[in-house]
């Protein structure tokens, strides 16, 4: 697929920047989602590529502006919907409560 | 729902699940042939990045053969193919600006490139 993720050749993102000592994940969040995707692919035997191929299909807008994780988690939550594990509103309504009990 | 057997589990996380695959006839290139990538843009996962279609490059070497992304992606199986690295002369990729000193080096699936003419 001619995608936002097929990006060689393409200018205007600015010098790749190098991070010193870059620790594998930035944040809890992204420790927890390796470990759910990885865990998920397994339960559900999910290739990979079916996958990457999630992620590929990100409104693009959204794919430039969010971090690598947060790309995994698009893809699972396709996944999950396409397989009939979850549908859109079950996902919204979880989202919604947790957020209300953050806010607490 | 088919899930991943609990004594296969180490084996997963040790291996890395490899996408190795047998292919039962030879390989189509060999190292120093001369090929094209295919101008093709399919609607579904490839490989195949959008600036090497339709450039010329070399066989670099051979990988062995491995589950095809493209299919395994649709859940259409493994469907595997004969893995080369082509190696693209990188003013073949972006005019004559670019660097005489730099090249790509690509791992293609067989039905990515075609003998060049």
């Amino acid at each position: 697929m001619n995608g936002i993720h097929d990006l060689g050749g393409m200018h205007g993102f600015g010098p790749v920047v190098r991070e010193e000592n870059e620790p594998v994940f930035h944040a809890e969040w992204e420790r927890r989602t390796f470990g759910v995707v990885n865990l998920a692919m397994g339960a559900m035997q999910i290739h990979v590529d079916e996958i990457r191929h999630a992620i590929e299909r990100m409104p693009p807008a959204e794919y430039l502006e969010s971090p690598y994780y947060e790309h995994w988690i698009y893809g699972l939550e396709a996944l999950l919907r396409e397989r009939g594990v979850i549908t859109r509103d079950e996902l919204a309504r979880r989202v919604a409560e947790l957020a209300k009990q953050e806010k607490k | 729902m088919p899930a991943l057997p609990k004594d296969m589990v180490w084996t997963v996380v040790k291996t890395g699940m490899s996408a190795r695959a047998e292919v039962k006839t030879p390989p189509r290139f060999k190292t120093g042939d001369r090929v094209v990538a295919r101008n093709v843009n399919p609607a579904g996962h490839t490989r195949l990045p959008r600036y090497i279609r339709g450039k010329t490059g070399v066989v670099h070497r051979y990988h062995g053969s491995f589950a095809f992304a493209d299919t395994r992606a649709h859940g259409q199986g493994d469907q595997p193919q004969h893995v080369y690295s082509v190696r693209f002369e990188a003013r073949e990729l972006w005019g004559d600006a670019a660097s005489a000193h730099d090249a790509l080096y690509i791992d293609l699936w067989d039905t990515y490139i075609e003998q060049a003419k």
